[in-house]
């Protein structure tokens, strides 16, 4: 080989290693070979395992039969004579039948198409009027298959991975939630069975005060220990889409007064500031919208203890819009798009008590209003929160 | 004396359960929040028995646990809950002393802690000191912090571990499957040559010269030391 074919060949090899998943890579490999291979049509013919018939998985039309759209000659039938037989095969235009039409002169060359070794296809091209294939056109067209069934495979294979690679982070996902839910369970049964059993020993006494203490603790844990199991239950319904939701008309600025009221009531520090219009009426659940704003105050003083927190209700055309906002720490940029994954946890330095659930609830509930639920955050800066509720939801 | 027993939860009503229980028995109660403030809490005094949580933030029960087993023997029970087998076995690999499975019962907390005090050693001074000096070099293992002179001394996690391997021998040859099985794992034992690179890399940044250490001698044929260093 002299070195312009060497350098060339490298050229091909490189675009065939180097070839990600995308047509694009094919195409210019293509292009490339038809610097020193010329052909019209090209198409790759892969075996349906599950039908045991040819399916066309790629084709093209480069040269002269670029406008001659399916009336060309695309060899279907010679694709599979060359599967049968597993070998390369040519086939030469009908003699006893002269036209003037180059289309109707089909030059064929079968080559048989390997996925890990085994026969699985077959690579046709097609020359329109010739010229016939002559022997160092076969090898070249020899290398170029081996080469176009190795970028085939590596498609396959990184698509493969790509699922392997979703599979796994819902494993993941299912795991720490295991993990998590088992901890967020025995946390409060941790309490209940400590301060219960304290109360219970015989070999000291407790005064009044401590007893109440240790009583109200156990009272307050087993609430958090029934709220637990709600919310999981709820997440399993929301997911099986067998939760009841009890529509009526409701205004929305008023839901957020309340729930804004309540959770100060609990929080006696924290720093609210609202900017609510008041807005035309929805037709919601009160209770589960209730739940959704609580639970954004309630993950803004867990992740962004101590910030001030604003809450805006906006009218913009035909949807009220709520923004959420608080100046905590942020969310990585990487978590954002997973936050709302039911069991998506951030993982932190600070271990914050919490189930994976509240977010992918609240956007379950927002998805059953016709609403959409999303977040921004710049990391250092705080979260925003908006969420999008139609004021006339179409049933 | 009353006992002194360190708590550490980073939920405050694990340490309010613990500390309540743990008064009426006449104990003396420390507490701390994460395993970070445990080692800090724990070197700045006396302190005989620690009762460790291990999910923690900063630093867990597991690591706080290491830290303190670099340079004490006081009893450490780690909480751990049920069904984490494995969290059992690596606590008690890492040097605690017992286990207590949540939930427990107040008074299956007051025996544990009665049995684990009774069996405890009384503390030698020797070998317990949260600071190791060598010549000029000088490490705080309560902070897994090393110095040469008033320079701080930047090592890796491996590199420190190698370090305490002659630390906590000095005077001793260690061959260089004893140091490789205990630094980097059974399946290393036979694997000289990442030992020498870590063994050069340490003296690059412990030795004033590194051609003639003086904390990480060679003992030719035999293995590697740090010589008791002369009155």
């Amino acid at each position: 080989m002299d070195d312009q074919t060497i350098a060339y060949m490298q050229e091909l090899m490189q675009i065939a290693a180097r070839a990600g998943n995308s047509r694009d890579d094919i195409e210019k490999f293509l292009a490339k070979l038809r610097e020193q291979f010329v052909f019209d049509n090209v198409a790759v013919y892969l075996q349906d395992e599950s039908t045991q018939t040819l399916e066309v998985v790629y084709a093209r039309a480069i040269g002269r039969a670029k406008y001659a759209e399916a009336d060309a000659a695309w060899g279907e039938d010679f694709a599979g004579q060359v599967l049968q037989k597993g070998k390369l095969l040519l086939q030469d235009p009908t003699p006893d039948i002269p036209s003037e039409d180059r289309l109707h002169q089909a030059y064929l060359l079968g080559l048989p198409f390997r996925e890990e070794g085994l026969i699985k296809g077959a690579l046709i091209f097609v020359r329109f009027g010739g010229p016939a294939y002559e022997q160092n056109h076969i090898t070249m067209a020899l290398v170029a298959t081996e080469l176009l069934s190795m970028l085939f495979e590596r498609v396959t294979w990184k698509e493969l991975h790509r699922e392997l690679h979703d599979l796994k982070r819902q494993m993941q996902l299912q795991e720490d939630f295991v993990s998590t839910i088992s901890h967020e369970l025995r946390t409060p049964l941790g309490f209940i069975k400590g301060y219960s059993t304290s109360l219970l020993r015989q070999d000291t006494s407790w005064d009044d005060e401590t007893q109440h203490e240790f009583l109200t603790i156990i009272d307050e844990e087993a609430d958090r220990l029934a709220l637990l199991i709600e919310n999981v239950l709820e997440s399993a319904r929301l997911q099986s889409k067998t939760l009841p939701l009890r529509f009526q008309p409701l205004r929305l600025d008023a839901v957020i007064r309340d729930v804004a009221q309540r959770i100060r009531s609990r929080y006696k520090e924290l720093d609210v500031s609202m900017d609510i219009q008041n807005a035309s009426p929805i037709s919601g659940d009160g209770v589960r919208l209730a739940q959704v704003f609580e639970n954004l105050f309630t993950n803004a003083i867990k992740y962004a203890p101590g910030a001030p927190i604003f809450v805006i209700l906006k009218q913009v055309g035909k949807s009220l819009v709520v923004s959420f906002l608080d100046r905590g720490p942020g969310i990585p940029k990487e978590s954002l798009p997973l936050i709302f994954e039911r069991f998506y946890r951030v993982r932190s330095e600070k271990t914050v008590t919490g189930t994976g659930l509240g977010l992918y609830i609240c956007k379950q509930i927002i998805a059953a209003h016709r609403g959409k639920i999303w977040a921004e955050s710049n990391p250092g800066q705080g979260t925003t929160f908006f969420i999008e509720l139609p004021i006339t939801p179409s049933n | 004396m009353a006992k002194r027993i360190l708590i550490v939860d980073d939920e405050p009503r694990y340490l309010r359960l613990l500390e309540a229980n743990l008064r009426t028995e006449g104990y003396e109660v420390v507490t701390a929040q994460d395993g970070a403030q445990a080692v800090d809490v724990f070197s700045n005094q006396p302190i005989d028995l620690v009762l460790m949580d291990v999910m923690m933030p900063k630093l867990d029960g597991f690591g706080a646990t290491q830290r303190i087993r670099e340079f004490s023997n006081i009893p450490i029970i780690i909480l751990t809950a049920k069904g984490d087998e494995q969290d059992r076995v690596r606590g008690l690999d890492l040097g605690a002393d017992d286990y207590l499975v949540k939930p427990f019962s107040a008074t299956e907390l007051l025996a544990r802690v009665r049995a684990v005090l009774r069996r405890a050693q009384p503390p030698s001074e020797a070998g317990q000191s949260r600071f190791f000096t060598h010549d000029n070099l000088k490490i705080d293992f309560a902070r897994a912090e090393v110095w040469r002179g008033e320079l701080p001394v930047s090592l890796s996690a491996t590199e420190y571990r190698l370090l305490l391997q002659f630390a906590h021998h000095v005077g001793k040859i260690m061959t260089s499957e004893d140091l490789l099985t205990s630094v980097w794992g059974p399946e290393y034992r036979t694997d000289k040559e990442i030992l020498w690179v870590s063994i050069a890399r340490l003296r690059q940044k412990l030795e004033d010269d590194a051609h003639t250490p003086k904390h990480i001698v060679t003992r030719s044929g035999l293995g590697y030391l740090m010589p008791p260093i002369e009155e």
